[in-house]
Order: C-alpha cells, then structure tokens, then sequence
C-alpha cells in the first residue's frame, strides 16, 4: 500500500528492498516469546538465546548500514492489518537502530550477571528480546501506522520490565507508566487518525502543505504521544518513577534507549512531517518558527527542572532518571532550533541526533555502573554509601569516564554533541536578534553547570569518603560486567576523542537527507571541536559549576528537599487523574442509575397505579356488593315492611272484618234497636194511642165530669146567690141597724181604733169560706 | 446452487434447531452424554450450513424469496444477502464454540435438560431473525429469541437471577411493542415490509419518524443503548457464562442488526440524512458509548464490568451505523465481529475463572493468571483488543470507524472513541495486571524466594479452553492477516449496503 518511496528520499539516494528489517525486528519478538516456554530450569539455554537474539539484531543492523548509507532500506507486508505495514530504513532509523541493538546487546550480556539474583528471570529475559525487537520496529518503521504498532508493544512488553520487582514501589510506578503509555499512545492514534484524513496517507513524509487547520492539534497531538515516551516536562512524571524501579540493565535500557524511541518521533514529526518538500512559505516558516521554539522552550524547561530535581535527590538511580530527563531536555532543545531554523538548522539537528547517541551510551553506561554497585551492596541510597572507589575501582573509573561524558567535558563523548547543540542556539541567535533564545543560551549554559554538580554529588557520594562498615568487604566483579563496562567507557573515549569521525561519517550525510543547505550546514561539515570557541563555552560552564557547587555543598542547598506543593505529580497529575476518573465514574453511575431509577420508579408508579385502580376496582366491587347487600338488605327490610304491611293489611281487613262484623252486629242491633225501638215505638203508639183512647175517654170522662161539675156549680152559684141575696138582705138590715148605731156614736170610721178583738167571728167565717170558694173556680177554670 | 436448494438450507438452518430441541429434550432422559452430543452437532452443522452459504454470497447473489402471504402483503419470506450471512455465520460459528464450551460449564450446574434444549432453541431463532425476507417475520424471530432467552438468563433461578430476568422481560416486550408499532407505521406508509424492496420509506414525514424512534427503541434496546440499555447489565451476568457470552457476544448484534436493516432497507441513508435522524442515533450512540465506560469503572463484578463494557462497544457499532459513510459502516459491521470475538473470549474466560475457583470479585483475582494462565491468557488477549492496541481486531475496528468519523469530518467521535480506549485500558488493565502480577490476599508466597514461587496451574477443562483459545485467536488473526475474510466480508457488506452491491 505503501510502498512507493517518499519523495524526498528518492531525490538522494537508491531504493533497496530487503525483507532483512522485518526480520531484525519479527526474529527477537519470536524468539522472545519461544524463550518464555522454555523450562525454568534452562538457564543457559535461556541465556543463549537471548544474546544470540541481540546478536541477530546486532549484526543485521550493521548489516544494514552499507545499504543505509547509501540510500533507504524498504520492506512492506501489503494488507497485514488492512493498511499494511511498512518497514523503510534511512540513515536517521539506521542510526537509532544500531544504538538500539548495541547497547541492547551490552545490556543483555550485563543482565547475566545482574539478573542472578533476581526471581523470574524466564520472564526477563523473554520480555527483554520482546522490547528489543519492538523498540526496533518503532524506529525502522517507514509510516506512522507502523510506528504506532510497535509503539505500543514496545509500551505492553517494557512494562513488564519496569515492574519486575513486584513490590509496591514498582507496581505504583509500573500502573502510572503503563497508563501514560497507553494514554500516550491514544494520542499518537488521534494525531495519526488526524494525519490520515488530511492527507490520504500515513507515510513520514513532508506534508506540511497538506494538514490544513489541524496541522497545530497533530503537531501537540503527535507531541503528547511522544513526549511522554520521551520524558518532557511536565509529562515526565512516570520516568523517575519506573526508571528508578526497574531492573539496571533494564533501566539503563530504559532511559538510555527507550525514551530516544520518543525522541525519535519528536524528530520524524518535526523535522519531516512538519516541512514541504519544495521549501516552506513565508506564512510556514513563521509558525515552523512557532513551533520550534516551542518545543525548544519545552526542551530548556525540561533540562532545568531535570537537572534541579538530580541535583536535589540522593537515590542514585533516581539521580540518573532526573538526569535522563534532563538529558532528554539538550535533545528537544537541539529538535526544536532545527525545525525553526529550516533549512540552516543542520546544527540543531546534528546536535540532537548527537547528543541521542552519545546519551545511550553514558546513561545506560551509568546504569549498568550504579546497577553494578546495587547488585553488590544493595544499597541506592547516596548517604548510605561511599568509599567505593578502593572497593571497585574499575567501576569508579568507568563511573568517571562517563560523567565526563555526560558533563561535557572535552574528550569525553558529551563535550561534541552538547557543543553543537550550543552552537545551533549560537547560530539561531545570529539569525534572529531575539532576547529569548539568548535567555535559551543562558539556561543551557546553566544546566551544563548543574548537570555537572550533580555528578560531582552522585561521585562524592558513591565513590569518595569512608566506606560503610556493613559494605567493608571485598568485592569481585564478574568478567562480563568488567567487560560491558569497559567497553562503554571506551566508547565514550573514542567518541570523545574523534569526534569527527562520528560527525563525518554519519551525520553530516543524515543531515544531507533533509536537505539542510546554507551556512549551518557549511559549519556543520567544517566543524571543529577543539576550537577556542567551544571550549572557551565549556569553560564558563567549569568555572560557573564551581561557583555553583562550592557554595553549595557548604550551605547545603542540595540537600533541600522539595515541598509536595512543588511535586507537578501530587500537585496537578494525581488529582487530576484521581478527580477525572471518579468524576467519570460518578457520572457515569449517576446517570445510569438515575435510568435505571426512572424505569423501576416508573414501574412502582404504574404499579401504584394498577394496585390504586385496583383498589378502585376492588373498591367498586366491594361498594356494589356492599349496594347489594344494602339492596338486599332493603329489599329484605322492604319485603318485611311489605309482609308487615301486608300483615298490617291483613290484620286490619280483620278487624275490618271485624269491625265490619262488629259493625253488622251493631247494625243488626241497631237494626234490632232500631226494629225494638220501632216495636217500642209501635208499642208506645200503641200505648200512647191505647192512652189516648184512654186520656179520649178520660177527657170525654173529664168532659162529662166537667159539665155535671159545671151544672153543679152553676146549681151551687145559684144556691150561693141566693145566700148572697139573703147574706145581702141580712148584711143592709144590720148595716141600716149599725148605720143607725153609728149615728147613734157617730166615730165609726175612727179605724185605730180597730183591732183583731174587734173582728168578730162572723167576718172571719166568712173570708174563709169565699177564699175556697175563689180556690174551687180557679181550680176548675184551669182544667176546662 | 440454484435458488430452491438454497431456500433449502436456509429452512433447514432455521428449523432444524427447532427441531431439534424437542429431540434434545427427550434425549436427557436416555443420557445426558447424547444431550450433549446432540446439542454439539446440531449448533456444528447449523454452522456447516451456513457457511456452505458462501458461494451464493460470494458470487454476489441475493436471495429473497416468499414463503407464503399471511395477509395480503404481509407474508412470512426469507433473504440471504452479504448482512444476513455475515451475521448468521458469526453466531452459528459462536454458538458451536459456546455449546462445546457449556458440555463442561453446565456440568456443575442444575436443570442442563432445560438448558441444552433452549440454547439451540434460541440458535434456531437467532438464525430466523438474520434471514428473515421482510420485517414481519423479523418480528416474529426477534420475538421469539428474546423469550426464549430469558429462560437462559434465569437460569440460576436466584432472586437476583429472577428480578434481572423480570426486567429483561419487561423491556423485551415494551421493545417487541414498540417495533410492531414501528412495523404497521412502515406498513401503512409504505404498503409493504419486504426488506426486497430497497427503501420502503420515501419521504420524511412525523409518522415516518415515529416509526423510526419505534424501531430505534426496539431494537435498540436488544442492542443495549441508552436509555434502554439498563437490563442488560443485571441480566447478562446472571446468566450461566456461555449464555452471557451469547447474549453479549451474538444477541446484542440482532438488535444491531435490525438497526442496519431500518436504517438501509426501510428508510435510506439519504433519508436518514437530509431529514437529520441520524443525529439522534449518534447523539445516543455517543452517550451510550462513554455511559458504558464510565460505569464499568466502577464494577467490582467481573462480569458486571464485561456487561457494561458490552453496552459501550455496541455504542461503537451504532455511532458507525450513525455516521453513514463507507469508513464507518466497514467499521461497523467489523465492530459487530469484534466485538462478537472479544467479548465471547472474555465472558467464557470469566466464566471458567468462575467456574474453577468461584470468584467473581475483581478484587479477589490477584494471581489468577498464574493459576489458569491459558484462561487469562486468552482474557488478556480480548481485552488489549478492546482497549485497542495493534494488532488486534479491536483495533482495527476503531482505526476504521475513527476513519469514518473523520471522514465525516467529526474529530468529536474520534475523541469519543479514543476517551472511550483510555476508560476501556482504564477498567481492563487493573484486572489483567494484578492476576500476573500481584499475589493473592494472605497468600503466603515470597515473590523473592527466586524460584521457589511456584503455584499450582489449575486450569478449566480442555474443552472450555479451546472454545476460549479458538476465539482468541480470531481476535489476532482478525486484526493481523493480510487476508482478513471478516474484514473483506464487512467491507463487501458495506459496499452492499451504502451503494446496493457494489461489489
């Protein structure tokens, strides 16, 4: 898919196809993972293939460099993962490769002795080839697809490296690496993912031109997945952590090769990625210029803070992490003059990829030493070691060799590579007049200064003073170690001393592949070392070390130790990871749980519902039968009231009855009254008619009676008047005889003096008889 | 193969199961190793037949063929197309494993002359959901499978058991409804629910919306999505080991499934599209997709945490059916097998963890891998897989749908995605790291004592361990080949869908 060659490489140099990059990479990964199945009890067996995998590597690389030097190695498996991955070999891969399997192949033949005394040694060494074969394929990998593959296994299988220990430090340290690592890679992945969409492709090539708006986010995308490999700050956080923890060999692997592969995509994605193949524009130069000197600020703050935070720590290895950081920083530093300075930044380029070489070899050579004088004391501690110069000498003089090295001293291999990182800043400064990059020139002067205080402090403590009395025994490297060590000292000597050959013959031409021109690259191809120039720079940094350390020891600066708040790990990492994941874990349960809520608060409310309606309905039910049995009941009450009424009805038909009986008896006697009263009355008429007849005849009676009354009276009337004529007679003859008397007295009618005395018997006889007289006609006048 | 012979397997492979189940059935009562024999053989030859389907596929040919009218229009029909064989192929071909894995699994368990007979069952119906010629019989298959299950999942018969299957129940039903609605909606409007036809929905319209949210709830809640997402972690775990493998492996794919056939054969993508429905399948999918791997943080349950990650994944599968580009479908239908592949090996290594030591709790599988390294060997594989890292299928399927997503110039889904991987390493790794490289609690092994650490393997049953091996090794060889059938097959099924066989 991939297989046509980028363009700029076609322009220089001849293509060769050559499957022997896939096999220097798939031979270790196979036969690391074979050497985990062998039995634990093969020790040498184990140990064999091992160095024979290094060797393979090893010898296929310098196998490679001929064709490397002369034009590119390309290899590719069309469709293997769909994509297809492609393998392609240039002198800059051929560089990292070679330092990749050389140093492996010492740190292997260290192992043997180091690795004696440690547990699970199947799983070392398996995982060992594993990486080895991985990191190659991260730098022989000709696209981005590719790179990221073995990105990843390279992170998979170190990390089993990294905690090989097993104890809480180096599963803490392991957790945070492998988690960096994959977030680091998920990065690479987006910018990759980015890279492909914009432009059709993943190849390393130059396609400046081609990313369009998203050209920043790859570039800081691209830079997060490599930086965290690499150890910039502030992603460096993981480095002193699982460098520290590791194994030696396997820490000297670690910060002396494997945060190059980092570097080395730093590198790939700056200097190529980030450039046109026909030159840059105005507008593009300017914001390579950007981003340059962005990732030469990041560079200068991470050699800063790595030298300071070396500078301040008294674990040994943790000393030389702290170190590779700021080792890691020169390097960065270098990347990012190069890509400002375009076309004239040979130097910065050179310088990096100089300082990439000669880093591996001191920092996996300082390493190897420390880890040498940690398998026989087992001590890391600076304060709890010292003297060891009598004790091992030939490690103190390695020791020596290297932190000359690394110090920058002439003639040892860091004095070149830190010189031309230098003089890029010098030549940056003379092309743009800017007070930040003399600033920039000031630090690196600086940190040179520190860089080598601290192994001042790291050889004081080790090497110089009493030795402990629990370590006051003799000691007897075994022959591999002197070996490994030596030869790295060597090699830091002849790099140091020859310092051309290196530059000639290898990196002027891999300057030439990206197609540096003009006066960085004229000075590059001239460049002397032992020059006044330079060495008066190396000169300031002695003087200024001193000035720094004396006073130092003195006061005891170093022995500061930071405050947690100054820890980027505690202060911004741990709670920021700690809060991002509790706060995706919440709200992830917050919400699902609120789903999950929602249904089941649904489903108690529908059954409420059901259950209420129920009720409702059993309700209902039980109000209708209750109206039933109401009705029933009033039914009942009514049919009783009926049958009362009925009864009532009944009863009082009877006593109609009766009373109509009663009232026919009474009727009939009232009839009978009424008959007997007639029969009375008839009697009574009759009676009162017999009585009639009889009062008829008694008046008739009466009648008769009356008239002979009435003769009789009228015979007694005219008896009686004739009394009265003769009483009439008599009564005038004496009233003549007593009117005569009279006058005789004259005073008769003197009346008072009448009295009862006076009345004479006659005149009462007299008023009786006419009263009854008087009583018998009134009498008898009444009945008539 | 003319076409009456391949109606004929295509009956064959949806009634034979069936069949068979009474047979299966009875058969526990002769022997329980005839049961097994029998259940083995019918999952192996429903597999045989399907892929014998092959030639038919790829030779191009699409099969749609009616079996006869229930209502005018309405009918019972069969299709064989590139989607349906892809599908039916991937669960047969699971089912066989999960069938051989359960000889050994369900050996320990009650009630297995129930189990036997319903898991073949369930395959019978399965299989009847991705031939199914029209969306009625669809129906009817969905239906089926999704009773037939619950069976499976209450297998346990504990309380939690009953109450995650009364949810599952409940659910499975309201999404039955939900897709009959969706189904006489299509019906009214289109006159037909043949998937022959190509779209039967022309126009949008608010009824043709109502019938796309129905059938987004119906199937979508057999695929897992949010909001409907929350019976499948309380019935996938109860659930004895293979059948949760089946459940989350294959039976959250019918959902997906019947999101493909809606969203290609009912409406259309330009539909979809220009009257903007697809939004609301994305916008859930996203959801979906983080919800899933936020809460599977936070499960201390081993298979609880491989439930929810199942709800993510197949977020995966519907945020690519959203996107709707060809990138993004390929990635979704290879999603589909991934995640078939991943999870199976997953839930069954779960499950012979369970199986042979009893532990469930996250916490308590310090040192397993020591124990049973095959088993968690095969556990990690899957789960690198899902995390994502090359060069597993996992992969693969993420690199395709990212691409789509990009191609559809959304970086969001990509970072979606990506966010998604970081949770996935982050839920996955604290299991696979601390079985090799932690010791078991109040164990009282000195990792120092160089080589005297010694544990004793004790690993599942030969049986169980080649299902889990088999699968896992799909998920490399899936991820790695250069001559990738499964993918080959998903982009030919692309191709299939987005341009109507351009193959």
């Amino acid at each position: 898919m991939f297989a046509s060659a980028p363009e700029h490489i076609a322009k220089v140099s001849q293509l060769y196809y050559s499957s022997l990059p896939l096999w220097i990479i798939l031979l270790p990964i196979l036969i690391g993972i074979g050497t985990y199945f062998l039995k634990n009890c093969w020790e040498t067996v184990r140990k064999a293939c091992a160095l024979i995998a290094s060797l393979i590597a090893l010898v296929g690389v310098i196998m490679l460099f001929p064709l490397a030097l002369t034009g590119t190695v390309c290899y590719d498996l069309i469709h293997v993962m769909q994509m297809g991955l492609f393998f392609e070999v240039d002198l800059i891969s051929w560089i990292f490769a070679f330092l990749i399997a050389l140093v492996w192949f010492l740190a292997t033949l260290f192992s043997f002795t180091y690795m004696d005394h440690e547990h699970n040694r199947r799983r070392y060494y398996s995982y060992l080839i594993i990486t080895l074969g991985a990191t190659l394929g991260v730098v022989m990998a000709g696209d981005f697809f590719t790179l990221f593959l073995f990105f990843e296994l390279m992170t998979l299988s170190s990390y089993v490296l990294v905690i090989h220990e097993q104890g809480y430090e180096a599963m803490k340290a392991g957790t945070l690496y492998i988690y960096l690592g994959i977030a680091g890679g998920l990065s690479l992945l987006f910018a990759i993912m980015l890279l492909y969409s914009a432009t059709g492709s993943v190849d390393i090539a130059p396609v400046l031109g081609q990313l369009g708006e998203q050209r920043t986010i790859i570039y800081i995308l691209f830079l997060i997945g490599f930086g965290i490999k690499a150890g910039l700050v502030p992603l460096h956080i993981w480095l002193p952590l699982a460098h520290p923890v590791a194994p030696s060999p396997a820490s000297a692997l670690l910060s002396g090769i494997m945060i190059k592969a980092g570097a080395y995509g730093i590198l790939r994605v700056s200097l190529i990625l980030f450039s046109s193949p026909e030159g840059v524009s105005v507008a593009e130069t300017s914001y390579l210029f950007m981003i340059g000197n962005a990732l030469m600020w990041i560079g200068l703050v991470t050699m800063l803070a790595g030298a300071i935070m070396a500078l301040l720590n008294s674990n040994m290895k943790r000393i030389l992490a702290y170190s590779s950081v700021s080792q890691i920083g020169y390097i960065a530093t270098g990347l990012g003059v190069a890509t400002f300075m375009g076309l004239e930044g040979a130097m910065g380029f050179a310088g990096a990829l100089y300082h990439i070489i000669n880093h591996a070899f001191f920092k996996a050579g300082l390493f190897m030493m420390v880890g040498t004088i940690y398998l026989y004391t087992h001590e890391l501690e600076l304060s709890r070691l010292g003297g060891m110069l009598r004790k091992m000498p030939l490690v103190a003089i390695t020791f020596i060799i290297a932190a000359c090295g690394i110090a920058g001293i002439p003639g040892f291999n860091g004095y070149p590579s830190k010189t031309l990182v230098h003089d890029s800043l010098l030549i940056a400064i003379k092309y743009n007049d800017l007070f930040s990059i003399e600033l920039a020139e000031k630090i690196f002067i600086l940190t040179s200064a520190l860089t080598i205080c601290y192994f001042i402090k790291l050889f004081r403590g080790i090497f110089l003073g009493p030795v402990p009395e629990k370590l006051d025994r003799s000691y007897k490297l075994s022959p591999s170690i002197n070996i490994v060590l030596s030869s790295f000292a060597v090699i830091i000597i002849v790099i140091g001393i020859f310092p051309n050959l290196i530059l000639e013959r290898i990196l002027v031409p891999a300057a030439e592949l990206l197609n540096y021109a003009g006066y960085g690259m004229d000075h590059l191809y001239h460049f002397k070392f032992f020059e006044w120039a330079p060495l008066e720079a190396m000169l300031i940094v002695v003087v200024l070390t001193l000035v720094i350390y004396l006073p130092g020891v003195y006061r005891r600066w170093f022995d500061w130790k930071p405050p947690w708040w100054l820890s980027i790990h505690t202060l911004i990492y741990q709670p920021l990871t700690h809060w991002l994941i509790d706060l995706t874990g919440r709200a992830g349960v917050l919400v699902d749980s609120s789903v999950d809520n929602a249904y089941n608060r649904s489903g108690v409310v529908a059954r409420a519902w059901c259950s209420f309606i129920g009720t409702l309905d059993s309700g209902l039910d039980r109000f209708y039968e209750k109206s039933g049995i109401m009705a029933r009941t009033l039914a009942d009450r009514s049919s009783d009231i009926d049958s009362r009424i009925d009864e009532f009805y009944e009863k009082s038909g009877e006593i109609a009855r009766k009373l109509a009986d009663r009232s026919s008896d009474i009727d009939s006697k009232i009839d009978d009254f009424y008959e007997r009263s007639g029969e009375m009355a008839r009697k009574l008429a009759d009676r009162s008619s017999d009585m009639d007849s009889a009062l008829n005849a008694a008046y008739l009676k009466t009648g008769k009676a009356a008239q002979n009354l009435a003769r009789q009276t009228a015979d007694l009337d005219q008896a009686i008047s004739n009394v009265y004529d003769q009483a009439g007679k008599k009564t005038r003859d004496q009233m003549e005889k007593r009117l005569a008397d009279q006058k005789g007295k004259k005073v008769r009618g003197d009346s008072s003096k009448w009295t009862t005395k006076h009345l004479s018997f006659d005149n009462l006889l007299l008023v009786l008889v006419l009263g009854i007289v008087l009583l018998v006609i009134f009498y008898y006048g009444r009945f008539n | 193969m003319d076409n009456t012979t391949i109606i004929t397997i295509i009956i064959f492979i949806v009634a034979f199961p069936i069949i068979m189940t009474p047979i299966i059935l009875y058969s526990s009562r002769v022997s329980d190793k005839l049961r097994n024999i029998l259940a083995v053989a019918t999952s192996a030859i429903a597999f045989l037949l399907t892929l014998s389907l092959y030639p038919t596929i790829a030779g191009g040919g699409v099969v749609q063929h009616k079996l006869f009218e229930i209502l005018p229009n309405l009918e019972i029909s069969l299709r064989l197309d590139l989607l349906s064989f892809c599908l039916a192929a991937l669960a047969s071909f699971i089912w066989f494993l999960c069938t051989v894995y359960s000889i050994d699994y369900m050996a320990k368990e009650h009630a297995t002359s129930r189990y036997y007979p319903v898991l073949i069952f369930t395959l019978g119906s399965c299989q009847g959901i991705f031939f199914a010629g029209d969306l009625f019989s669809l129906f009817v298959f969905f239906e089926l499978m999704s009773l037939i299950a619950y069976i499976l999942i209450i297998h346990e018969e504990t309380e939690e058991a009953l109450k995650a299957g009364y949810k599952y129940l409940v659910m499975t039903i309201i999404g039955g409804l939900a897709i009959f609605f969706g189904i006489i909606i299509v019906f009214e409007l289109g006159g037909t629910v043949s998937l022959g036809v190509g779209e039967i929905i022309h126009e949008s319209s608010l009824l043709a919306f109502l019938a796309f949210i129905c059938f987004l709830i119906g199937f979508g809640m057999k695929a897992g999505m949010f909001p409907l997402h929350v019976w499948l972690p309380d019935a996938h775990p109860v659930a004895p080991s293979p059948a949760s493998a089946l459940l989350s492996g294959v039976m959250l794919k019918t959902g997906a499934y019947g999101i493909v056939r809606v969203i290609f054969y009912v409406f259309s993508p330009d539909l979809l599209q220009s009257s903007g429905w697809d939004h609301v399948l994305s916008v859930l999918a996203v959801i979906t997709i983080l919800l899933g791997s936020a809460v599977a943080l936070t499960q201390t349950d081993i298979k609880r945490r491989l439930a929810y990650s199942s709800i993510s994944q197949l977020g995966y599968v519907l945020l690519g059916l959203s996107i709707l580009n060809s990138n993004a479908v390929i990635g979704a239908v290879f999603h589909i097998f991934s995640h078939a592949f991943m999870k199976s090996t997953l839930f069954l290594a779960a499950g012979a963890i369970i199986w042979k030591t009893g532990k469930r709790q996250i916490a308590d599988l310090k040192g397993i891998g020591r124990q049973m390294p095959v088993t968690m060997g095969c556990f990690s594989i899957a789960a690198l897989a899902m995390i994502g890292i090359p060069p597993l299928n996992g992969f693969l399927s993420k690199w395709t749908l990212a691409l789509g997503a990009l191609d559809a110039n959304m970086p969001l889904y990509v970072f979606v995605l990506l966010v998604s991987s970081l949770l996935n390493a982050l839920y996955y790794l604290p299991i696979i790291i601390p079985a090799y490289f932690e010791l078991p609690d109040g164990s009282n092994y000195d990792l120092h004592s160089h080589d005297k650490l010694h544990f004793t393997i004790a690993e599942a049953s030969p049986r169980m361990l080649s299902a889990m091996i088999i699968l896992a090794l799909c998920t490399i060889i899936f991820g790695l080949t250069p001559n990738n059938i499964v993918y080959t097959l998903s982009r030919l099924t692309a191709a299939f869908l987005l341009h109507g066989g351009g193959l």
